[in-house]
């Protein structure tokens, strides 16, 4: 007992605190909600969906982006469905929040592929790591030949890595590939733009026309 | 040691000499609280504008004090190797709140708040309420130079000390060098366990060591030109203090050493020559982690000529130098932090530094054990205050107060 909660509260909050974003703070106003505030319901309602979360959902097996899984038990994601899509267009991405971040934009309409995980050593993550023999198959499909690939993981060391790594893999098979431009947000004045992020703006220029 | 008074001569600002001759605009701590930094549990100080001393015995929070400026400026510490000893024994918190004012020639002056906190190992900054962009934007705001007893380590000790110093200075120069220095060593570090794994003979594609070099080449590339520029900077400063702190017949030169390249086709292709010997060494062979700022007196290496007194001396002017070439890079007089500098050299050469850092113009704390030491002719009563600290309480003394 910590705190006071009585231990199977405690151990809910414990719990909760899992959750990525959730302190433990905030765990335990959600076990304490769970225990006085919200009625029976919720929480079974809840509980039930979590439990049979992953029978209905699960990674897309063409581009790893969250799917729903159909009657024939088969996991494809709306955006693979979707046949108004320019199947010619590959988007490459590190996470499905990216892939949604993208999404939002609406400037993608090509398809995706998230990698899941970067390129990192130092975190014991390497390059038989990353699903790059299901990227190559998904490269290769003959029913949608991918003739221009994005890169659009992270600015960071291991994502910039990431994207050099696949340039080298995919340059060999052919393909044109590109990297996300990075600078100064839309919108926002120069000024307020970070030293870092206006330089490498003025480093990545474009020549008009 | 001698026991006669130490004069810090210190020249009284001008005013402005007519149009286009505006005087240096400078910065000055107003005000300074500090709540759990080491054994200082709570202070509040309301510094002079010229010179403030800092009188205890040893192991009151003398240096505590100092630090916590050091901090609320830079949301560093010049003697912690982890932020979390800064906090007081027992506490969670350490925080710092300074009142800084920037002046620029007759303009009104203009204040800002900065505050600087620990809590467990989280470190959080703020400027006048707000966070700021970076923390390398944050530490170029209100300039310090800190010179404490460790540094005299600078010319005699490893090559690191040296390049954090170009690294200060360089982050004054282009505010984007510590980006490039963070991504350099996680590039640098990933290249090396890529490496060691392939030694292992475990499968690593050449796609995937390219990867790093690529970066380790760019962004280290980055750095050098960053540091040669913080060297072409320092230089001529460094001379000048030393020939006014040292022997004037000795010449000092100070040159960069770099452990990489600035091209980066010829980072990239050292790099890619060196896989399978950097496999086996602790760190690469080549690179700006490698780099030195090469000094010599007459052109001899200091290391091996230079004595004693002679180190000391350079000391004093490498920290000299770094106030000169802050102040030209940032356009603001820094504020000079001595620890405990009358300990550790002899009183002419501590009069030296006075003298040349009197000129400087610039706010000063300077710790003492000996409080009837530090005299100050050319300083108005008004520009000087004295503090005691004992137990970590810090009370102001009255200006003509006996210790």
């Amino acid at each position: 007992m910590r705190g006071g909660l009585p231990a199977r509260l405690a151990r809910v909050a414990q719990m909760l605190a899992r959750l990525p974003g959730v302190g433990e703070k905030t765990a335990q106003r959600y076990a304490l909600f769970f225990a006085t505030t919200a009625d029976e319901a919720t929480a079974r309602e809840l509980g039930t969906e979590l439990v049979t979360l992953r029978e209905h959902v699960r990674p897309c097996e063409r581009c790893n982006h969250i799917a729903e899984v159909g009657e024939d038990g088969r996991a494809r994601c709306a955006i693979c469905l979707d046949t108004r899509r320019d199947g010619t267009l590959l988007c490459i991405v590190a996470r499905v929040q990216d892939l949604l971040a993208i999404e939002r934009s609406g400037a993608m309409r090509g398809r995706y592929f998230v990698l899941g995980r970067l390129l990192s050593p130092l975190e014991g993550v390497g390059a038989e790591d990353l699903p790059l023999e299901a990227l190559r198959s998904r490269l290769q499909d003959p029913g949608e030949p991918i003739r221009e690939v994005l890169v659009a993981t992270p600015p960071s060391v291991d994502g910039e890595a990431t994207a050099l790594l696949l340039a080298r893999e995919m340059g060999a098979m052919g393909i044109q590939v590109s990297r996300i431009a990075s600078g100064v947000p839309h919108g926002g004045d120069l000024e307020f733009a970070d030293q870092v992020t206006l330089g490498r703006a003025i480093e990545g220029r474009k020549s008009f026309g | 040691m001698s026991a006669s008074p130490i004069a810090l001569s210190l020249t009284t600002p001008q005013a402005p000499g007519g149009p286009g001759g505006a005087t240096p605009p400078s910065l000055l701590l107003e005000r300074l609280l500090v709540r759990g930094v080491r054994n200082v549990a709570h202070a509040d100080v309301q510094p002079a504008p010229r010179v403030n001393v800092i009188w205890g015995n040893n192991g009151h929070g003398k240096t505590s004090l100092l630090e916590a400026i050091y901090f609320a400026a830079t949301s560093r510490s010049f003697r912690a190797h982890r932020m979390g000893e800064l906090v007081q024994h027992g506490e969670k918190v350490a925080s710092v709140r300074a009142r800084f004012v920037e002046r620029w020639g007759d303009l009104p002056p203009l204040a800002r708040e900065q505050v600087a906190s620990i809590e467990g190992r989280r470190c959080a900054v703020l400027i006048d309420g707000n966070r700021p962009p970076s923390l390398a934007s944050f530490a170029t705001r209100s300039p310090v130079v800190a010179f404490h007893p460790n540094e005299l380590s600078l010319t005699t000790g490893p090559a690191s000390g040296r390049r954090t110093l170009l690294d200060r200075l360089a982050l004054f120069m282009d505010p984007r060098s510590a980006d490039h220095r963070a991504r350099y060593d996680r590039a640098l570090r990933a290249r090396h366990e890529v490496l060691r794994r392939a030694e292992r003979a475990e499968a690593v594609g050449d796609a995937e060591i390219e990867a790093f070099e690529e970066l380790c080449a760019v962004h280290g590339a980055a750095v050098t030109r960053a540091r040669a520029a913080a060297v072409t900077a320092l230089g001529p400063e460094l001379e000048h203090a030393f020939a006014h702190i040292a022997a004037p017949g000795l010449s000092l030169s100070a040159r960069y050493a770099p452990g990489g390249s600035a091209d980066v086709q010829a980072a990239r292709e050292a790099l890619a020559g060196q896989r399978r010997r950097d496999a086996h060494r602790p760190s690469a062979g080549f690179g700006p982690h490698r780099d030195d700022l090469e000094l010599s007196i007459d052109g001899h290496p200091v290391r091996v000529v230079a004595s004693q007194g002679q180190h000391r001396a350079l000391t004093l002017a490498l920290k000299a130098a770094e106030t000169a070439t802050i102040r030209a890079a940032r356009g603001v007089e820094p504020i000079l932090l001595l620890d405990d500098v009358s300990s550790e050299l002899d009183p002419d050469r501590t009069e030296a530094l006075l003298t040349f850092l009197g000129t400087a113009r610039g706010q000063v704390f300077l710790t003492t054990t000996r409080r009837e030491l530090i005299v100050t002719p050319g300083v108005d009563a008004a520009d000087r205050r004295d503090f005691r600290v004992q137990d970590g309480a810090v009370t102001p003394l009255s200006p003509g107060e006996r210790p």
